[in-house]
């Protein structure tokens, strides 16, 4: 038994050897995909985002308010246009991610306490950018008006901290639990490169089997022997491969980069490890449903390509629709992202990750299938 | 060999590889529908969340009355202390707590300024956001109720109150995609890239099962027909069937999940010709490049999710490494994603997209003579070897 698993895999290994596209498919080609992304997002924060002002006011207080604005990291007013129209242009050109407009009479409302608007034309087609631009934004504005009203009550001799108070009468403190950097590469890279991870034990595992079956050297391969072993055997070094890969990017999420890892690693590398088998399960079973070899590939693509977005990172779960949380219950990654931010951020036990393994263990199920359709197609 | 009959080979070995076909009909209209699906409900709402109020006045349910109201927010539970409300988060029941302290109502009628606390589950993206803007808004409404009170007190006329409370304030007008839709965020921008992809498999394919047989020593219209003969059956079999791809994806797709549609017929047919016709050079090249059918889907597959965060959509380019984008901009999909949102979603008129266009053409340009030039070659080492 025990030797056609050790055949099988000395004999994928040969193969490995001899391929340079197999090779590069347990190491370079992910390799170079997790760097990729994660050099897309290693800034981490948005800085110095092109704006534009139209100021009609052209006084003391409007030019510190752009000042102001233009001092904060995140933008940097690279147009001064002389009206909306020209700079709504410049909007929809997509040369700025938007336009700030200071009023006629700004200084001179604000002083006759008419609480003038600062507006900002917002291109809210680039959902992320703008919420991030709306911030700083907003943070800069009710921080200068702030100040002036501030200077306003103390002139009516109000002591400094009612003075303060009277401009706030209700405080919003805001406390993020778990990923508290605010940092948009944690929440991105720490989703994207499972997502990127699955797709590669998918197609990686089909190459296997499926350059196997295009040579046509099943029957010889099969032979004798355990069938299951040699099946075995011949997805383990692919196993080893995704699960070391899997465990890199683990490692370099929460021991080259700065995040905490709150709970239990073993279990963190358990559940990778069960993952990559499960995705091999169901990568074999799409290849068993026509042992064709390009099909099962476009196969695996219409399978693994989208889960990123059915992750629930970016969108989330709650405001999903029935049929996209049906989808996303027949990807593994997704039970696998549970339990990584479960443990990671929570910190939570082994216990509490036993539902999400099961899940994961039960498409496992698939080799039943799979080895029932190698047994029927090697009888013919 | 006359053209019509090496378009008749070429023809014949797209339709009848189930792959390749399964691919380019088969994949782009399943992925016109399975793609929305995570966002069809638009935007974020219902996010489940926690009381805590430690005040139990009438002040304190005003305010939370005022956050149940908002859509963002949905209130599952009240918990007795902010311990719990942790626990509720840890076990996944719930997103985000709002803690009003005890002398909640007192201190704001003292105008000592109570501090209402929002605590989020950072793990994910769009939430924080969303409680933030909720709950600041509620606050916001309240707080500004009080202070209304206290410059009535003070003998303010009515009509001046809602000016004086603050000493100018931001007015933020969303354009384009104004209630933060997600599926108007994403489905644009990743139909292009779809597009390109699934056309790059499915040339990749076809020429790579073409070298697979020169290999084989197989004999077929590809050895003797004349490399512009094959690449003009390309531009016609592939620029025909994702031209009707390009109308069903920008048309019926877009109408049926309400995406906005701003380009005119017109311009959105021209730089869309441009698009497919830089894409289908691509596809020439690649198809040389590649040795065996199967290598096509795999190696598209995996630039998939670098090159949709590189296109400077979700991302600004600004902040993304110059080398990484260079590399992006190699794909016609980079450059045409920024002119279709400008086109379709912005409203901008084609002609802000002259350096878009210029970048296809000079795609167009480069990948022909590339494209040329590496079939060339592998028809010659295909006669050399006889």
């Amino acid at each position: 038994m025990f030797e056609d698993f050790l055949w099988a895999l000395k004999e994928e290994l040969r193969q490995i050897k001899s391929s340079w596209y197999k090779l590069g498919l347990i190491t370079i080609f992910p390799l170079l995909c997790f760097a990729l992304i994660i050099a897309i997002f290693k800034e981490g924060v948005a800085h110095d985002l092109p704006v534009a002002v139209v100021d009609y006011d052209k006084s003391s207080l409007s030019r510190k308010v752009l000042f102001d604005i233009d001092a904060s990291s995140t933008i940097h007013i690279t147009q001064q246009c002389n009206d909306v129209i020209s700079a709504k242009r410049l909007l929809q050109e997509s040369k700025v991610y938007g336009v700030i407009i200071i009023p006629k009479n700004f200084t001179k409302d604000v002083y006759l306490k008419k609480s003038p608007k600062v507006t900002a034309l917002l291109n809210t087609q680039y959902i992320l950018i703008s919420k991030i631009f709306k911030a700083a934004l907003l943070e800069t504005v009710s921080g200068v008006a702030g100040s002036v009203e501030v200077g306003w009550n103390l002139a009516k001799d109000e002591p400094l901290y009612e003075a303060i108070a009277n401009v706030a009468p209700i405080k919003l403190y805001t406390a993020t639990f778990f990923n508290t950097y605010k940092n948009y590469f944690y929440f991105l890279v720490s989703a994207l490169l499972p997502s990127i991870w699955q797709i590669f034990v998918v197609i990686g595992t089909i190459v296997s089997f499926g350059s196997l079956f295009k040579a046509k050297k099943e029957q010889e391969f099969f032979r004798e022997g355990s069938l299951i072993m040699k099946t075995l055997g011949k997805i383990f070094p692919y196993t080893m491969a995704y699960f070391l890969l899997g465990a890199g990017y683990v490692f370099y999420l929460y021991g080259v980069e700065p995040w905490p890892f709150e709970g239990s690693l073993s279990v963190m590398l358990f559940a990778i490890f069960l993952t990559t088998i499960a995705y091999q399960a169901v990568a074999l079973f799409l290849f068993v449903t026509g042992f064709d070899y390009a099909r099962a590939l476009s196969l695996g693509a219409v399978y693994t390509a989208p889960a990123f977005a059915f992750l629930g990172i970016t969108f989330p779960i709650y405001s999903m629709n029935a049929f996209a949380i049906f989808w996303r219950d027949l990807l593994p990654v997704s039970y696998l992202v549970n339990i990584q931010i479960s443990l990671a951020n929570y910190g939570a036990s082994a216990l509490q990750q036993l539902d999400n393994l099961y899940h994961i263990a039960l498409f496992l199920l698939f080799f039943i299938p799979v080895i029932w359709q190698f047994k029927q197609r090697l009888a013919r | 060999m006359s053209f019509f009959e090496v378009f008749k080979g070429e023809l014949k070995l797209v339709v009848t590889d189930v792959a390749l076909m399964l691919t380019v009909i088969g994949g782009v209209l399943l992925y016109s529908f399975l793609y929305p699906q995570p966002y069809v409900k638009q935007s974020v709402t219902n996010l489940p969340v926690s009381i805590v109020d430690y005040d139990r006045s009438e002040k304190s349910r005003a305010l939370i009355y005022k956050l149940r109201a908002t859509p963002q927010i949905d209130i599952v539970r009240y918990d007795m202390s902010k311990e719990d409300a942790l626990k509720a988060i840890v076990a996944d029941e719930i997103k985000g707590v709002i803690i009003i302290p005890a002398h909640f109502s007192r201190d704001l009628s003292l105008g000592h300024s109570p501090t209402v606390a929002l605590g989020v589950d950072n793990s994910y993206f769009l939430i924080y956001g969303a409680l933030m803007e909720a709950t600041l808004k509620s606050v916001m409404q309240e707080a500004g109720g009080a202070k209304a009170a206290k410059l009535l007190i003070k003998q303010t006329p009515m009509s001046a109150v809602k000016d004086q409370l603050t000493p100018f304030s931001l007015n933020d007008i969303s354009l384009f995609n104004r209630y933060g839709s997600y599926i108007q965020y994403v489905i644009p921008a990743v139909f292009v890239l779809i597009l390109q992809q699934t056309l790059l498999i499915g040339m990749g394919i076809l020429g790579g099962g073409i070298n697979e047989r020169m290999k084989k020593g197989i004999k077929g219209y590809y050895i003797h027909a004349k490399v512009w003969q094959m690449m003009l059956s390309r531009y016609i079999i592939f620029g025909t069937l994702f031209f009707i791809h390009m109308l069903y994806y920008f048309g019926f797709s877009f109408s049926f999940f309400g995406v906005t549609q701003l380009a005119d017929m017109a311009s959105l047919i021209s730089f869309g010709v441009l698009f497919l016709t830089a894409s289908i050079s691509l596809g020439i090249v690649l198809g040389a490049l590649f040795r065996e059918r199967e290598i096509a889907t795999p190696v598209i597959l995996f630039s998939s999710l670098p090159l949709v965060f590189s296109a400077g959509f979700v991302w600004p380019i600004e902040s993304i490494p110059k080398f990484v984008y260079d590399i992006a901009l190699l794909f016609p999909s980079t450059t045409a994603i920024q002119g279709f949102l400008k086109l379709n979603q912005l409203g901008a008129p084609l002609s802000a997209l002259g350096t878009n266009s210029l970048i296809l053409l000079t795609q167009t340009v480069i990948y022909t003579i590339l494209g040329y030039y590496f079939m060339k070659k592998n028809q010659k080492a295909y006669n050399g070897k006889i």
